[in-house]
């Protein structure tokens, strides 16, 4: 049978992890980094170290693997962990301070260095990693649609999704600018002075192409009643997968758990 | 401009609403750019820039905190950085409001503006959350002054400096070419675009 339209827009997924409403994910992040500072405060080991958060990075791992966008997070993940890498090895070889636990010539590595090395590299992974697992099981489409449920106006919303497809426009137009730019004989290549000369004829036709668009979109909108007041109806709606109730209860029980925990760690 | 009483409802026209993709389309493409084009720059706050020179402060600093929302879907990292994106719209619209914009020693006080609070906004993130370095281009000089010996801030502050002042002043200056070439029928639609018709004598 064919599909009517309306059901082509519509997402399904399989998957019960990765096709949870937006709203319990994000209840998860926000549960997530919470838990992430507070074990972030454990000090373990004789100088003080903030291990616990490192093991903590796999629940991250596992989300990405259940959901089943492994590939797509790891690439997500990549650039993330390279800013981590780059923070680790600047703190641990170059701040002073404490103890100087090793040496081998030139290189040391301070006790204070280790300390905020661990503790910031790891607490930026794990924020921003649960933030790559919700950003990559979930389509812009759904984010927004959950926006405007918890109440968000349907302007909001609209500047939302249009500035992401915005940007697959220009970057797409700025290529051709370039292009015909180049042809005409603008040089692209050379020392700094003429590279940022060139910025110049790329981003100007740009930014007023764009600007003029918007004008003629106004008009679009309008006309198609969209400043309107009155009740609004969807062509896309939010699925449910029905694992939302246990999700919830589990990523509050774990919180509690690790709060409760901390506090016992504290008093002992 | 006669002591006109500005609300923020208002500032957020049809076309104002639709000036905020365009801003954070042209912050992303103007840091793709720059990359590009391999300036030690990072240029992605010049469609901030534009909308608060066009629409005022408060779509300036809508375009700035959505821009940095948007690229965090692809690395979260960036959500770290919405209150300096958010603050360059807010300073930016509010100097286009008092017509900072007109001659050209007030642009060299305002752009200095522009350049100080960011930087001012953006050394306690990444001096506190990142320990002083992102991994951007010139997270090298900064590590190697640290490295020399250097205070935290102080190599934050010298080594950013120097290219926030540099890439605000490349910013406006596309903003101010766009701006010029805008007829004036179109400008008139903007909140504050009014300020930059010439008035024909």
């Amino acid at each position: 049978m064919e599909k009517s339209y309306t059901e082509k827009i519509q997402i399904h997924k399989a998957n019960k992890l990765a096709g949870l409403h937006p709203a319990t994910k994000f209840l998860v992040v926000i549960l997530y980094s919470v838990c992430t500072f507070v074990l972030s405060s454990i000090k373990l080991t004789k100088i003080g170290l903030p291990l616990a958060i490192i093991p903590w990075f796999l629940v991250v791992l596992v989300l990405c693997a259940v959901s089943g966008a492994m590939k797509k997070c790891i690439k997500a993940l990549k650039a993330v962990a390279f800013i981590a890498l780059v923070i680790f090895l600047v703190q641990t070889f170059i701040v002073p301070g404490g103890e100087v636990l090793v040496r081998f010539g030139f290189i040391r590595i301070c006790e204070k260095g280790l300390k905020t090395a661990i503790s910031l590299s790891f607490l930026i992974l794990n924020i921003a990693g649960i933030f790559v697992w919700f950003f990559q099981t979930t389509e812009n489409k759904e984010i927004a649609r959950a926006l405007e449920e918890s109440g968000l106006n349907y302007k909001a919303t609209y500047v939302f999704i249009s500035s992401l497809q915005m940007i697959n426009v220009l970057s797409g137009n700025s290529k051709t600018i370039m292009n015909a730019q180049r042809a005409r004989g603008v040089e692209t290549e050379g020392n700094m002075l003429v590279r940022a000369k060139a910025f110049f004829p790329t981003l100007v036709p740009l930014v007023l192409g764009a600007l003029i668009g918007s004008e003629e979109r106004v008009l679009t909108l309008e006309a198609r009643g969209f400043s309107m007041e009155g009740k609004k109806t969807h062509l896309f709606n939010l699925e449910k997968s029905g694992a939302e109730g246990t999700m919830k209860i589990t990523a509050i029980l774990v919180t509690v758990l690790i709060v409760i925990g901390r506090a016992a760690l504290w008093i002992l | 401009m006669e002591g006109k009483k500005y609300s923020i409802k208002e500032d957020f026209s049809m076309l104002a609403l639709l000036i905020i993709p365009v801003g954070v389309a042209v912050n992303f493409v103007g840091g793709q750019l720059a990359s590009l084009l391999k300036l030690p720059m990072y240029l992605d706050a010049i469609g901030t820039i534009f909308a608060s020179l066009l629409c005022g402060p408060w779509v300036g600093a809508v375009t700035g905190g959505l821009t940095n929302v948007v690229t965090g879907i692809a690395n979260p990292v960036n959500f770290a950085f919405i209150p300096v994106n958010v603050i360059v719209g807010l300073v930016t619209g509010f100097l286009a409001r008092r017509q900072m914009f007109q001659v050209w020693w007030k642009w060299i006080i305002s752009i200095l503006i522009m350049a100080a609070v960011s930087i001012v906004v953006s050394a306690p993130i990444v001096v506190l959350m990142f320990g002083g370095v992102t991994g951007g281009g010139t997270s090298i000089i900064t590590a190697a002054a640290m490295a020399a010996g250097a205070n935290i801030w102080a190599a934050f502050f010298g080594t950013e400096g120097v290219f926030t002042v540099l890439d605000r002043v490349i910013s406006f200056l596309i903003c101010w070419a766009v701006i010029k070439v805008i007829p004036a029928r179109t400008l008139i639609k903007f909140g504050c675009g009014s300020n930059y018709i010439k008035e024909k004598k």
